[in-house]
């Protein structure tokens, strides 16, 4: 019951954030010196009387807060404009290109918990031992190296050097087999794996050295707790104590960390898709960009600053959902 | 504890003790006592010095053990452009790999790039822009952020609920994609580093000015400010003497965290082409330019990227250790 309230409220604390990134996005959209039609028209003579035809047809005559009221009330019902540059409705594009980056995201996050909590467990029972000095190494390096140059590193090696595995492209499994021409879904799947390997590694490092450092120091602060006194002056085994007592407790910081860095793995997506020409939503934001595609731009940056927001929101009700000692706000 | 007894001392004034234990030479005593950090220093400095000796001195060539080509040097310096000029047959050597590679002359120790451009040179001039980025963008979103959050905390009410907001909207905008938008926005289609250094100084405002707000809030609760007030100093005073000067000492921590941060995002912007444009020798503009040679000239992705990767360490190497000697929980 107060698990569902918590939800709702959540949500609804979520309305006014997303409603300002449509008006920043939109602000910003309306920035740019110069009008867009002229922008659009990159130096070409045209008659006045075209552009102001061109005006009329996207509403670039009316006031910013008009058109600003027409934009939300087309959002509202799923309308994200229309892309000049490529002549389809703003949502198609969007949700056609959705897939690929939430694919690459989500594994990058596998991907990063999967290493960073044993390598971060290492690293606190081992402390100051020499697999506590390489963890420390190896995050110092993930968090100050460039991922899109993990990325050109990657390549070089495993797909240049060695030749073993795919440098760009992905394969998106719900495409089914026959479309690439895999005998099977055993074999769909490995090529899936296979393509996603590369570009999940460049994109996870970073959150990979992030979140071991998290770890390693909720493990110690955890392992030195009252309840692990007390499970150990009872004689509890010490890989029980990691396991039951300390562990769980550590890892609550972990899912607000994953839920706040989704903003980072998110923008580093752009240039991850970029490296290993991915077509995703960050792909589709640089061609916009350079053919000063506006609609589309905004669709996309909306879009973007959504996921992140329900990002968000999921890591903060399974956060309440693990840890009994959130009150949800009520106090009673 | 020691800070409170030597305050009651009797002569009135903060003894020398507080002054020791805050002060700046104290400070840099415990980051020199942390060897990471000092290694940190060293690096920050070196950095510091490679940039601010290209700016003095302009010509390399002594550095290269050989003469380079007056094209190679002028094509490799930002302040010398010179587009005019067209090299004479012959005088070009694209593509020469490093010095320790067979073909590699001693002329060339990192090789030169397709135009012919020694890479040494390119990458130590780089260095030049990196750093003066890197502090450029940070103190304009130091200095917005400390101006926004100081006026947000000490005021309070509904001031800071609506600048609060503000920040929490573009918190929810991944910052690679803001940036992006914002640069390519204000730019009008034709990007440059200005844009970008100022496109991100803009947008790391709101995190400044978040950690301002949050010190700033305790701050304004102390004796000295009620004091002032007391007397009838007036409030942009109160905060322009004693609000934030007060709450200085983690903002700066984060600056200097920051600046490999923002060093990391204009690599990004200008590897995707947003930032630093050709014949300027930035690295991450190097690294999108071989990108194309991948297959060919390995060494051209190397180089850079080692490059970016040794400063943001030093960056975050004395960053951390600046922390951990400002932070009072720290201190035995």
């Amino acid at each position: 019951m107060g698990l569902l309230r918590y939800t709702v409220a959540r949500l609804i604390q979520a309305i006014p954030v997303l409603i300002g990134i449509t008006v920043i996005t939109f602000i910003l959209a309306n920035l740019a010196p110069g009008d867009p039609v002229r922008l659009m028209l990159q130096g070409q003579q045209v008659d006045q009387e075209v552009i102001e035809r061109v005006e009329q047809q996207y509403g670039l005559d009316r006031p910013i807060h008009e058109r600003y009221v027409t934009y939300m009330a087309n959002l509202l019902q799923g309308d994200l404009g229309h892309s000049i540059q490529r002549d389809r409705p703003v949502t198609d594009l969007v949700v056609q290109r959705a897939g690929p980056t939430l694919m690459l995201v989500v594994s990058a996050y596998a991907f990063a918990l999967i290493t960073a909590i044993p390598l971060g467990i290492l690293a606190a029972t081992r402390r100051n031992e020499p697999a506590d000095h390489i963890s420390r190494i190896v995050a110092l390096l993930g968090v100050s190296t460039p991922s899109f140059w993990i990325g050109i590193m990657l390549i070089l090696v495993f797909a240049i050097q060695l030749g073993v595995l795919p440098s760009s492209g992905l394969v998106y499994p719900w495409w089914g087999p026959d479309h690439y021409g895999y005998s099977g879904y055993p074999e769909l799947l490995y090529q899936t794996i296979r393509h996603l390997l590369l570009p999940m590694v460049a994109l996870g490092t970073l959150q990979m050295a992030t979140l071991m450092r998290v770890e390693r120091t909720q493990m110690i602060e955890s392992l030195q707790g009252e309840y692990v006194k007390l499970a150990r002056a009872y004689g509890v085994p010490e890989r029980t104590i990691l396991r039951k007592h300390a562990f769980q407790v550590a890892q609550l910081p972990i899912i607000t960390i994953v839920g706040l860095n989704l903003s980072t793995a998110l923008g580093g997506a752009v240039l991850i898709e970029y490296v290993f020409n991915i077509n995703g939503l960050g792909r589709l934001l640089l061609e916009a960009i350079i053919g000063l595609d506006y609609q589309l731009i905004m669709g996309i940056t909306v879009v973007i600053g959504t996921m992140f927001v329900i990002g968000v929101i999921i890591t903060d009700i399974s956060y309440a959902y693990i840890d009994p000692r959130v009150t949800y706000g009520d106090r009673e | 504890m020691a800070i409170g007894e030597s305050q009651l001392d009797g002569d009135g004034g903060p003894s020398e003790d507080v002054e020791a234990q805050f002060g700046w030479r104290y400070t840099f005593g415990k980051v020199m006592q942390d060897t990471t950090a000092r290694w940190g220093l060293y690096v920050v400095a070196f950095v510091l010095f490679v940039s601010a000796y290209t700016m003095v001195d302009s010509n390399l060539s002594r550095l290269t053990f050989g003469a380079v080509s007056d094209f190679a040097m002028a094509e490799a310096l930002p302040i010398f452009d010179h587009p005019e000029r067209i090299p004479p047959p012959g005088e070009i050597e694209g593509n020469v790999p490093p010095a320790f590679h067979v073909d590699g002359t001693l002329s060339h120790p990192l090789g030169t790039d397709p135009d012919g451009r020694d890479y040494f040179t390119r990458i130590v001039y780089g260095a030049q822009v990196s750093v003066s980025v890197g502090i450029v963008s940070t103190l304009i979103g130091f200095v917005g952020g400390t101006i926004v959050g100081a006026v947000s905390g000490f005021y309070g009410g509904r001031v800071d609920d609506v600048l609060m907001r503000l920040v929490e909207t573009v918190y929810a905008i991944p910052p690679l994609i803001l940036i992006i938008v914002f640069t390519v926005f204000i730019s009008g289609g034709t990007p440059d580093i200005t844009y970008a250094i100022i496109g991100v100084g803009i947008t790391f405002i709101p995190v400044f000015a978040r950690i301002i707000r949050s010190e700033v809030l305790s701050v304004r609760e102390m004796d000295y400010i009620e004091a002032a007030k007391a007397s009838g100093v007036k409030n942009r005073n109160i905060i322009r003497r004693h609000v934030i000067p007060n709450s200085f000492a983690p903002v700066l921590v984060y600056a200097t965290l920051q600046i490999g941060v923002t060093i990391l995002i204009v690599a990004g912007l200008s590897f995707l082409g947003f930032g630093a444009q050709p014949p300027t020798p930035d690295w991450g503009q190097m690294l999108n330019v071989s990108h194309g040679y991948m297959h060919s000239n390995v060494w051209l992705s190397i180089w850079p990227g080692m490059a970016i990767l040794v400063t943001i360490m030093g960056f975050n190497l004395f960053g951390d250790g600046l922390q951990d000697a400002l932070d009072p929980r720290t201190n035995d």
